[in-house]
């Protein structure tokens, strides 16, 4: 187990490199660079943006630069933020907590609703309950987070029963522990749910096709005829085999939360990881756009690795391959 | 009998089965899977709607009462018109009227009002001589009435006049109708802070003491004269005495008008619209931006951006993932490494993150036909990746069969063997793969336009309509503006019905096979 974790880790060193070269590439072809605004700005002599230039390395050529910026990286040194003159891994760190807690708060949306919806109306096929479960699912799947987030705003700014948007509410500061947990949790339902909503829909669906799968199977049958209660059949056999694809949705579902998180922080306010690659890259911050694009790949090689331990943890039949 | 019945049925199921069987053995494969397309309901319905969409936006400029792009910003943020069918008690034909906005000085916002121009007017002038006016004859262009409005503060002492001005009024709000009337409108005010602003004001409070405390401000409006223009540029004013009486113009809504100008199919000029209504009114559908513009206008001309990338889109990134995905899977060796390792490398990015550095290459102002191409290319960048390795594992298992052997065997080039030997085999996942990869284009487009990356004003797409709608002081004010997100949904909603249809249809199992 912990051999074929380590392995994974490696073999996404290279993968983590080229993510990292291709940032690079991408950051470097850009029209300008952030020392332009200086340069702009009459109160900076052309000497202090030399020194400046001087200082960020920036008059190297291209490849000294991204070595440069990988032993750096290598150090533990992440670079300035150019924009906020703080170091870049301060500054992500704060943002990475809130955008896991906002993604951990919508898997449990999504996945707490979505397996005993895609349970309930595989149980109900073709009745009422599965069809208005299905329509569900295709308003999910079709409806843009951005508009769901849209929508939600109105509602809460119309009926004030949740905050719009942020994090905190402006007397944060002055709640006690609960209280502030219970503040962030209020603000967190609203993006939460706006982001779980699409996964809870797809969940739903994938579940109900995988479980009525599993229930028209020769076991279920045969189970049936000798005499085994139907509960224990449905709950305990067919159920188990329906759920284990649904975890190798897992590292898909991880994907389109760090995608999809990116639009819902700008609309809720959101101080995660998307907004702040979003600032970075309208500042031209290469650090920090370089560092969260290497820090958001590899969350996805984290949340794949781990699709592929439960995957192994839930069905006895799959062994992890070392090789 | 009974017996009867039950052998008619079973005989019926055996007719309806043989028919599948013939049907499964001699109709060609596209027949069959036409035939199970057909089968599938809501499939159907989401064509008609896709189709409908698609000839909405075609035809766009043809739909549009208003050109998207011209400005009337004394319209900002107007709600959707209102259309009456009634006039004075009478039954009449559908119609709108223009609107005065009123901006509250405290909230900054814009109260609109039902508004009009005078059509007719019988009055009185000063020499007691009877005048009947009606727009449009002897070249009667307009009838503008001057307001002379005279504001009288009484206190517990006495009375006193004001002020009194004259205003002239092309459009008269409908509720201040009563002007017309013969001792025209009074308006008492005696809300204690608005009389205040007048105790307080400099010019009065001299004025004022002398009648002790004051009790109200009366304002008396009524109409004093009317200038009349003719459509030769003379002017004209008659003095009124009293009205007696007048009608306002009602701007019928017609259909098939001549306004602004355009280029169907972008080469036929033309300058006809569906429907319309004369100037000064506008009819908003949907309520207008914040530069007054026609939302239905600009939600037909943002259609034909969200409707057009997903099929350029997958028209280039399968381009894309067949080239590499065949060379891949095909040759393999270091190119498939090479290929698969980029692919990878890609793939480790979220997309959305990929999508805004990729944009972020891009400079920020360009051409919008040019930044339109280069989102469709960045859409297609991110997502050949997928594809690719999906094909590549086709090409996989299909270049060890038989045919492929032989092609070789014969000596054709690989480039040959790969194009009109393996990839045409794989067809039917591209064609479900795409057909199902639609929403996903529109919603990066979207996504791109509403973050301000993507089609820049006074360009429309969908996503930038909605991002309109990001300040909630505007979005609670004006609700109408998350009309084009319900476009959008409708339109990737109808994508993925239709995608769910097709890769029903091309399943074999619905095949028969």
């Amino acid at each position: 187990m912990l051999k074929y974790v380590l392995r994974r880790l490696m073999l996404s060193i290279p993968v983590l490199f080229g993510v990292s070269i291709l940032s690079f590439i991408i950051i470097q072809a850009a029209p300008g660079d952030f020392l332009d605004q200086f340069r702009m700005n009459p109160a900076f002599s052309a000497e202090r943006v030399d020194a400046m230039v001087q200082e960020f390395g920036f008059d190297k050529p291209i490849v000294v630069q991204y070595f440069n910026w990988l032993f750096q990286v290598l150090k533990g040194n992440w670079g300035l933020s150019f924009q906020y003159h703080q170091p870049v891994f301060n500054l992500i760190w704060q943002r990475l907590n809130s955008t896991l807690f906002l993604s951990l708060s919508t898997l449990l949306i999504s996945w707490g609703i979505g397996i005993p919806l895609g349970i309930y109306a595989a149980l109900r096929q073709y009745r009422a309950g599965d069809q208005i479960a299905s329509v569900v699912a295709f308003i999910g799947l079709s409806i843009p987070n951005f508009f769901f987030g849209l929508l939600f705003l109105f509602m809460s700014a119309k009926t004030g029963w949740f905050p719009i948007g942020g994090m905190q509410s402006l007397n944060h500061a002055d709640l006690g522990f609960f209280g502030q947990m219970g503040d962030y949790l209020k603000h967190v339902i609203g993006p939460a749910v706006t982001l779980g909503f699409s996964g809870m829909a797809g969940i739903m669906r994938q579940m109900r096709g995988q479980f009525l799968d599993q229930l028209s199977q020769d076991y279920v049958e045969f189970a049936r005829a000798k005499g085994m209660p139907r509960k224990i059949v449905v709950y305990k056999h067919a159920l188990r085999n329906a759920i284990n694809p649904i975890v190798t949705m897992f590292g898909f579902v991880l994907s389109g939360l760090l995608g999809g998180a990116v639009i819902t922080e700008q609309v809720f306010n959101w101080p995660g990881m998307g907004k702040l690659i979003i600032e970075a890259l309208k500042a031209q911050d290469i650090f920090l756009v370089m560092a969260s694009l290497l820090l958001s790949s590899l969350l996805l090689i984290i949340g794949n690795l781990i699709a592929d331990l439960l995957l192994a943890a839930v069905d006895p039949r799959i062994r992890l391959r070392y090789r | 009998m009974f017996k009867d019945k039950k052998a008619a049925e079973s005989k019926a199921i055996d007719a309806k089965n043989l028919d599948k069987t013939f049907e499964v053995q001699y109709m060609s494969r596209w027949r069959l899977i036409l035939r199970a397309f057909r089968r599938h309901r809501l499939g159907r319905v989401a064509l008609v709607v896709l189709l409908i969409f698609y000839i909405l936006a075609i035809f766009a400029d043809f739909f549009s009462p208003q050109n998207p792009f011209t400005l009337k910003n004394q319209n900002t943020f107007s709600p959707p018109t209102k259309v009456y069918s009634e006039y004075k008690g009478e039954k009449v034909a559908p119609y709108v009227l223009p609107i005065v906005g009123v901006r509250d000085p405290v909230t900054y916002r814009k109260t609109y009002y039902d508004a009009s121009i005078i059509e007719n007017i019988s009055i009185t002038d000063d020499s007691d001589k009877s005048v009947n006016l009606i727009l449009g004859e002897n070249g009667l262009n307009s009838i503008i009435p001057v307001i002379s409005t005279t504001e009288y503060a009484i206190g517990d002492k006495g009375e006193l006049k004001l002020k009194s001005t004259n205003e002239s009024m092309e459009l008269i709000p409908l509720k201040d109708e009563d002007i017309f009337s013969g001792t025209g409108s009074v308006i008492h005010i005696t809300e204690k802070s608005e009389l205040d602003k007048y105790t307080s004001n400099p010019v009065y409070s001299y004025k004022l003491k002398k009648i002790g405390e004051l009790q109200e401000i009366k304002l008396s409006r009524s109409i004093s004269e009317l200038k009349l223009v003719y459509e030769s540029g003379e002017k004209e004013s008659v003095k009124v005495k009293t009205v007696e009486n007048f009608d306002f113009k009602l701007f019928t809504i017609k259909w098939f008008v001549n306004s602004w100008e355009y280029k169907l199919l972008g080469f036929i000029p033309m300058n006809m619209h569906l429907y319309g209504v004369d100037e000064p009114a506008s009819f908003y559908i949907f309520g207008a931006d914040r530069y007054g513009r026609d939302l239905w206008s600009r939600i037909l001309f943002g259609s034909r951006v969200s409707l057009s990338v997903g099929f350029l889109g997958i028209l280039i990134s399968f381009t894309l993932a067949m080239f590499f995905g065949g060379i891949a899977g095909y040759f393999g060796g270091w190119k498939d490494e090479l290929i698969m390792r980029v692919c990878e490398i890609l793939m480790a990015i979220p997309g959305l993150y990929l999508l805004l550095s990729l944009r972020a290459i891009l400079p920020e102002e360009m051409p919008s036909t040019t930044m339109y191409m280069m989102i469709i290319v960045i859409l297609s960048f991110i997502s050949w990746p997928g594809m690719s390795r999906v094909l590549r594992g086709m090409v996989l298992s299909l270049k060890q069969r038989e045919y492929v052997e032989a092609a070789r065997a014969m000596g054709y080039p690989s480039g040959r063997i790969i194009w009109k030997h393996v990839i045409p085999n794989t067809t039917t996942y591209i064609i479900v793969a795409g057909s199902l990869s639609i929403p996903g284009y529109i919603l990066g487009e979207a996504s791109l336009s509403f973050l301000g990356f993507g089609i820049k004003e006074p360009d429309a797409s969908w996503g930038l309509l909605l991002s309109q709608a990001m300040d909630l002081n505007v979005l609670q004010n004006n609700p109408w503006l998350l009309l084009p997100g319900v476009f959008l949904f409708f339109a990737i909603l109808g994508f993925n019905l239709l995608g769910d249809a097709i890769r029903d249809a091309f399943d074999p199992k619905a095949l028969g096979h």
